[in-house]
């Protein structure tokens, strides 16, 4: 094909309508950051620590969306996987356990590493579907760690690494039989 | 376009559904010439390099939903085939009403018939998509596009195609 003047034009309006293509494909996932930054405020997060939580995820996505390949496939298991760790903690406070101070260790706590147990399951399945590759596991994890993060702050700091502890406590064992 | 191009142009768009920059260009190199050359046969020169640069337009900026179990060339071909009738149904709304009366309407797609029209032309690519490459040759042939046999034979399998098309359709959107 004769690379002319006006092909070289429309190969670059091509690329824009691709690019623009990938972030309205990207911004897809615009709700689902939205609704699970809502549920923590409505969850009686501060707003302090759920709108930069939420920000934080909402750029993660849209940007490893956006960029695509390994990174890109990742973000949709990652926050799948978020979803249980942020969704346990916030049901245990909905049926109105009080999570605050030692009466959070009971349920709370728990129900954060029983999430990032689930998410570190679910991931580690999807990377071993994969093929291991970190390009796959480390953005995974990253954004299953903000949207958990989202609910585990629920039980402060302790909540947020119960439920890393949970994601390594079930993913890494996964991860590890699919290598040998 | 022979099995191996088909098949090198698959896997280019689906490494760009993956967000793959490095196959826009062979997938360019690939697309601009065919569908430049269906859309000229289907409406002439002018028109057709118009509907051309329209369809890879639209080609590229939803690439990115391209399913992989599709023949991309089929696909595109869908989009470009969808371009040219409404660039054609535009030129003939045009040398019908010259000069369009401003307080008229009537000629202009309502936003809600242009949201219809656009859902229906999704869909329509999406069956043509699931269709056997040679019954997406016979649909276009028979849209204008050229044809790799003629009479009875071509009848014949216009008669197989748009009866899998319509099966197709039931299937997905049920009889609607």
């Amino acid at each position: 094909m004769a690379t002319n003047e006006p092909t070289l034009l429309l190969e670059r309006r091509a690329r824009r309508a691709y690019e623009l293509g990938r972030l309205r494909s990207a911004l897809r996932l615009l709700p689902f950051v939205v609704l699970a930054t809502v549920a923590a405020l409505a969850s009686g997060r501060p707003i302090t620590l759920a709108l930069p939580i939420g920000g934080a995820l909402l750029a993660l996505c849209l940007g490893l969306s956006f960029a695509g390949r390994a990174p890109g496939r990742a973000v949709v298991p990652g926050l799948l996987a978020g979803g249980a760790a942020l969704v346990m903690p916030l049901l245990v406070a909905t049926v109105g356990h009080a999570c605050f101070g030692p009466a959070c260790m009971p349920f709370c706590l728990p129900a954060c590493v029983v999430g990032g147990a689930i998410a570190g399951a679910v991931i580690a399945r999807m990377a071993v579907a994969q093929g291991p590759d970190p390009a796959f596991l480390a953005p995974a994890l990253a954004i299953a760690a903000l949207t958990g993060s989202l609910g585990c702050t629920i039980s402060g700091a302790a909540g947020v690494v119960g439920m890393l502890a949970g994601v390594v406590a079930a993913g890494a064992p996964l991860l590890v039989a699919a290598r040998r | 376009m022979e099995s191996g191009g088909r098949a090198e142009l698959r896997a280019l768009m689906a490494r760009l559904q993956d967000g793959d920059r490095t196959a826009f260009r062979p997938a360019f190199g690939l697309l601009w010439p065919r569908l430049r050359a269906f859309a000229v046969r289907y409406l002439g020169p002018a028109d057709g390099e118009d509907a051309a640069q329209g369809a890879l337009l639209r080609v590229f900026s939803r690439a990115s939903e391209y399913d992989r179990a599709r023949d991309a060339l089929a696909w595109a071909l869908g989009i470009a085939l969808w371009e040219c009738r409404t660039l054609r149904r535009q030129r003939q709304r045009r040398r019908e009403s010259p000069v369009a009366p401003p307080d008229e309407p009537a000629d202009q797609a309502t936003p809600e018939e242009a949201a219809i029209e656009g859902d229906l032309r999704v869909a329509a690519e999406a069956i043509l998509g699931t269709l056997r490459p040679m019954d997406v040759e016979t649909i276009l042939a028979a849209a204008g596009g050229p044809r790799a046999v003629q009479g009875a034979t071509f009848r014949k399998r216009l008669q197989r195609a748009l009866a899998r098309f319509r099966l197709a359709w039931r299937a997905r959107h049920g009889n609607e």
